[in-house]
């Protein structure tokens, strides 16, 4: 059987690229080890969070699945950030792991143009440098333009629980050390990671009167731009748990028996999400860690102790797990683990996600050394729309960091590669105000529109509200209030000294559109109209700023550099520049200019040497660039 | 590149006093800033006399004004170029008039650059355009080094710390909000804020008191003890600032004084004499002596001539040994000072030079005098100025801190403004947004500091993890 795309894996990365391929009318294969997985939450069951609520709204405006899954399961859902400002908002969601994969599930059933199909696959077809398909565990072939791998961390998987280890991809599932053996042999640079996870209690063992209890917000927000509170199934709380200094004893005690702390884990694990056991140990004099107690979904009692992870051996698991108040009759139901992987260095990957040593072969999700469902979703997104561009000759995609977080954490990854596994977070992304989770829409649905990637429904719901906006943009603008208005004073809590439009007076500190609007006496009840006009009417200097200064980046990032290039004849360049270079193969001067070490010197004379070589000027970075 | 969006300005002329200093300004500004800076637009390509004058009207000299519209320039954009009077300190107030019209100071080397870019130089001279801005950032990045010389530099490094301090925590509580870091409510915040900028006036006000921009070109004076240092030290600057004593080793401190050779500002340090010691304070000052050296822009290396031609040799043997590696590195121009002079009767010490010269290859001057009495200081004086005006860098250093000077002021701005964001708004997301860009100012003084480095802060300070 031939097809234009096949995905590996269905995870988070692999059910979004089968999905964005589909849509783009690439007949696409999705291969998974077991079908009863796909879309499985491996981890803690949330969606969203700082920087990663960013990234599924974006996923969401370009058609993906991952925002409506989450309103489709969400079980708790809180704004973060509320107080802090619009920008730097996110929005999280507690899903209920059964019904989010039923929701993957489904979407990946009813899609178009999609095959699914239950087999491991051990090696890939690889011709004259270019992949032509892959061979499953059985001995069969399935041909294929591009494949995309996303096969997280099974690639060499090793779990470890206190010094017990054994070969996984995730607990319950083998590794796919056959394909890891097969890929290491080609020449990507390769490395490990490690990650971990926590025990799993019986709620029904719990008592809840200990615990600080949190309740979702009210009003309730949505993942979706399409999706509404109606969509959510029913809500559940959540509940705030304590270290004390006794869990920190028993833990300290069991450190000879941590594979993390006698060395027997060699991989690199996550700085922002440290196993208890190294948080006690880097921050010894905390007398107690916050644990997040999370309801795995609501048809059953299983609870996940976000904070927890850990890798501590069975028997000092259940006991630091007893010591906690609340949890002193506790029932694990599924030991804590940590689990080393092979990724592959990202720098050896291009723009588009496509791997730089075998045509047509895309790598995306962990594979690339990232963590988190959404991380992986949106690579995933964009592999699978690239692949397709390159199976179909379609136009290819890969936002710019002034464009989205996509970009900023593809861009980072090419770039810069990583050496632990790669969260996002609000503070790697420069255009931090013009880049907000409120805006995903407007930043992206027309870019979907033109890549085929969204529904009719969306696009109308969508220009609807761009009309809405520009209306109401411009009628704040000409609505003036008269000095001596008295609803709108007495909003003010201070006299007007002439004329004002609504435009001006919405930008005094405190003043918000609504509540002019109804001192106006104007029946605006679109709140999520009101709310775009507002912020870009109170970010205005800001939004301006930043603009200017994605304008002076714009004319390096579109500065390619040519793949062949030697840094070494450059003249000039210091040998840690030219090692950096090296490594990275940036492929644009835009790209060259964020490595660190990288001055703007080196830059200068990287242009000098490109505009010798025979003048690389100012192309567009484009689909098979 | 034919757009660039920022229009650069720099002193082309090097540093010093008479004849005529130009301020070259390239890109689609320089129309607007000619305006400002004389009245009008001046004829294109027409040189004309003209007041050049202050926002409010005050001249602040007279010169020439030349303007070159469109593509038909130096560099393919629009160019103006005043000339003005040559001084210091008149060459920095129409940079810094032009600065704020718009302008930004130009990178070392930016206006060949763009000339190159622009296809206004042919492919031949392409390795010339490489070569240049080589070197030209070698040495500005050794100016920058050397024009933060002393307290400047550990103010800059205090008030780094403390920005990035301040910003590990907001970031830290607008990417971890679970972590329980409020600080909208934490009123420590703004005493911070208050802190850091005082440190901007201070470092600002020291600048503008001409202790960092007027402090010209640094010129060290090392050598082995006993070679006459601090007595030619005494002779440039004509006080008595260092304690001169028969017995070696006595100057422990580095002493600084600013004189000013043929219209040139120079910055005069003098050293401790380097030699190998037990004595831990004077082992301290001769690690700050190094760094010196480092640091400047000429170093005198003085001898004393009248030890004769195996004494010269031995010194210098020794010297090399303490400073060599120093030697290796300073990129600055090098002069050989023969010292007293007057103790010989014939200049016994040259025979010595041809030895130390295969010995220290990159010795650029020699000169031989005798700090007692006077005798051919005339001689090094001009030996000085040249090499202070025309072989130091291609930038020159007033340009190197024309640019940190402008750097601060635009930090201190977003500091500002993001103080008053949380004052007016308690908009957290704004003092951020403030806050990275004047780090980002700050990093074109003292180097990156990347979103990973941030990062990498917070967790290392804050026990993060959900």
């Amino acid at each position: 059987m031939d097809f234009d795309v096949i995905v590996v894996g269905g995870g988070h990365a692999g059910t979004e690229a089968a999905l964005a391929a589909s849509r783009r009318g690439a007949s696409t294969l999705l291969l998974t080890q077991n079908i009863e997985t796909v879309g499985q939450m491996s981890c803690n069951p949330a969606i969203g969070g700082i920087g990663k609520s960013h990234l599924v709204k974006e996923i969401d405006a370009l058609g993906g699945a991952m925002a409506l899954a989450a309103d489709a399961a969400g079980i708790h859902f809180r704004v973060l950030n509320a107080r802090k400002g619009p920008a730097v908002r996110a929005t999280r969601a507690q899903a209920d792991r059964a019904l989010y994969k039923g929701a993957i599930r489904a979407f990946v059933e009813q899609a178009p143009n999609l095959r699914l199909f239950q087999q491991p696959v051990d090696d890939l077809l690889i011709e004259k440098g270019g992949v032509k398909g892959v061979v499953t565990s059985s001995g069969l072939t399935f041909h294929a333009k591009t494949v995309i791998l996303t096969v997280g961390t099974f690639l060499g998987g090793i779990m470890h629980v206190g010094m017990q280890q054994q070969p996984g991809g995730r607990a319950g599932d083998s590794p796919s050390n056959r394909l890891a053996e097969k890929l290491r042999a080609l020449p990507f640079r390769v490395d490990r990671l490690k990650t971990g996870t926590p025990p799993r209690i019986d709620g029904k063992t719990v008592d809840f009167s200990a615990l600080q209890r949190q309740p979702g917000d009210t009003p309730r927000p949505v993942m979706s731009m399409m999706g509404t509170p109606a969509d959510h199934p029913t809500q559940v709380a959540c509940h705030i748990a304590k270290t004390s200094e006794l869990t920190h004893d028993i833990i300290r005690a069991g450190l000879s028996r941590s594979p993390l702390y006698s060395g027997v884990i060699e991989g690199v694990g996550p700085r922002y999400c440290p196993s208890i056991e190294d948080k006690v140990v880097r921050f010894a004099d905390r007398p107690s860690h916050q644990i997040f107690i999370e309801p795995e979904g609501l048809g059953t009692s299983e609870l996940y102790p976000n904070g927890i992870s850990t890798s501590l051996p069975y028997d000092v698991q259940l006991d630091l797990v007893r010591s906690i108040d609340g949890f002193g009759e506790a029932h694990i139901t599924r030991p804590g683990y940590a689990i080393e992987y092979d990724f592959f260095d990202p720098r050896d990957l291009k723009r588009s996600l496509e791997t730089s040593f075998v045509d047509g072969l895309y790598f995306a999700g962990q594979i690339n050394g990232t963590t988190g469902y959404e991380e992986a979703a949106a690579q995933g997104l964009i592999a699978g729309i690239n692949a397709a561009a390159s199976a179909l000759d379609l136009e290819s995609y890969t936002p710019d960091r002034s464009e989205a977080y996509i970009g900023v954490l593809i861009d980072d990854l090419i770039t810069l590669g990583t050496r632990e596994p790669y969260r996002m977070f609000t503070s790697r992304a420069e255009y931090r105000l013009v880049l907000r989770q409120d805006n995903a829409d407007r930043r992206l649905t027309e870019k979907g529109r033109a890549l085929g990637l969204i529904s009719e429904q969306r696009w109308t719901q969508f220009q609807r509200k761009i009309a809405l906006i520009d209306a109401r943009t411009e009628a704040m603008h000409a609505h003036w209030i008269q000095s001596g208005d008295p609803s709108v004073e007495s909003l003010l809590g201070q006299a007007l000294t002439h004329e004002y439009s609504l435009a001006d007076l919405v930008r005094r500190p405190g003043i918000s559109l609504r509540d002019l609007a109804e001192a106006a006496e104007l029946m605006w009840p679109e709140t999520e109209v009101n709310e775009q006009v507002e912020i870009d009417l109170k970010y205005e200097g800001y939004i301006v700023r930043q603009r200017e200064e994605i304008a002076r980046m714009q004319q390096y990032v579109n500065q390619l550099i040519p793949v062949d290039i030697d840094y070494d004849v450059i003249g000039g360049l210091s040998n840690e520049v030219r090692q950096k270079l090296n490594d990275a193969r940036p492929e644009t001067i835009g790209q060259a200019s964020r490595i660190a070490g990288v001055t703007p010197a080196a830059v200068s004379l990287l242009l000098v040497h490109i505009k010798k070589l025979g003048g690389v000027r100012h192309r567009q970075v484009t689909a098979h660039a | 590149m034919q757009s660039s969006p920022d229009t650069i300005a720099a002193i082309a002329t090097p540093p010093g006093k008479g004849g005529i200093g130009v301020i070259r300004v390239s890109g689609t500004l320089a129309p607007s800033i000619a305006e400002a800076l004389v009245g009008h637009l001046p004829e294109p390509r027409l040189a004309t006399l003209v007041t050049f004058r202050e926002e409010d009207g005050a001249a602040i000299d007279q010169g020439l004004i030349l303007f070159f519209p469109g593509t038909a320039s130096f560099t393919g954009e629009p160019v103006l170029e005043v000339h003005g009077h040559g001084g210091v300190v008149v060459m920095d107030l129409l940079l810094q008039r032009v600065l704020s019209l718009g302008a930004r100071p130009a990178r070392a080397g930016e206006f060949t650059e763009r000339a190159f870019l622009n296809d206004k130089i042919d492919l031949a001279q392409a390795e010339a355009v490489a070569d240049l801005i080589d070197s030209v950032s070698e040495a500005s990045a050794r100016s920058a080094v050397r024009s933060l010389s002393g307290d400047f530099s550990a103010c800059l490094g205090d008030l780094t710390e403390q920005l990035i301090e301040l910003r590990v925590y907001i970031e830290a509580a607008i990417d971890f909000p679970e972590e329980e870091i409020d600080f909208l409510a934490d009123e420590s915040i703004v005493t911070r804020l208050n802190t850091i900028t005082s440190s901007l006036d201070n470092i600002r006000q020291r600048a503008s008191q001409g202790a960092v921009l007027r402090e010209g070109v640094s010129l060290a004076i090392v050598g082995p003890p006993n070679a006459g240092k601090s007595s030619l030290m005494n002779r440039l600057s004509r006080q008595d600032i260092a304690i001169v004593n028969e017995q070696a080793g006595t100057t422990r401190d580095i002493l600084r004084e600013q004189l000013v050779v043929q219209g040139i500002p120079i910055e005069l340090v003098d050293t401790a004499g380097i030699r190998s010691t037990s004595d831990a304070v004077e082992r301290e000052g001769v690690q700050r002596a190094l760094a010196e050296l480092a640091r400047a822009d000429i170093a005198l290396l003085v001898f004393d001539q009248s030890l004769g031609q195996h004494g010269v040799i031995s010194a210098m043997g020794d010297l090399l040994a303490s400073i060599g590696s120093a030697l290796e590195t300073f990129q600055g121009v090098l002069i050989l000072v023969m010292n007293k002079k007057d103790l010989v009767r014939v200049d016994t010490g040259w025979e010595a030079v041809q030895d130390i010269l295969s010995i220290c290859p990159q010795i650029n001057e020699r000169v031989s005098i005798s700090a007692a009495t006077g005798e051919g200081l005339e001689r090094l004086f001009d030996v000085i100025a040249q090499s202070a005006g025309l072989t130091t860098t291609v930038e020159g250093v007033f340009m190197a801190r024309r640019r940190h000077l402008v750097a601060l002021d635009e930090a201190s701005a977003r500091v500002r403004a993001g103080q008053a964001q949380l004052a007016v708004n308690a908009a957290g997301e704004l003092l951020a947004e403030e806050l990275r860009e004047a780090q980002r100012y700050i990093g074109e003084i003292t180097g990156d500091f990347t979103n990973d480095d941030l990062l990498g802060r917070i967790f290392s300070s804050f026990c993060i993890g959900k």
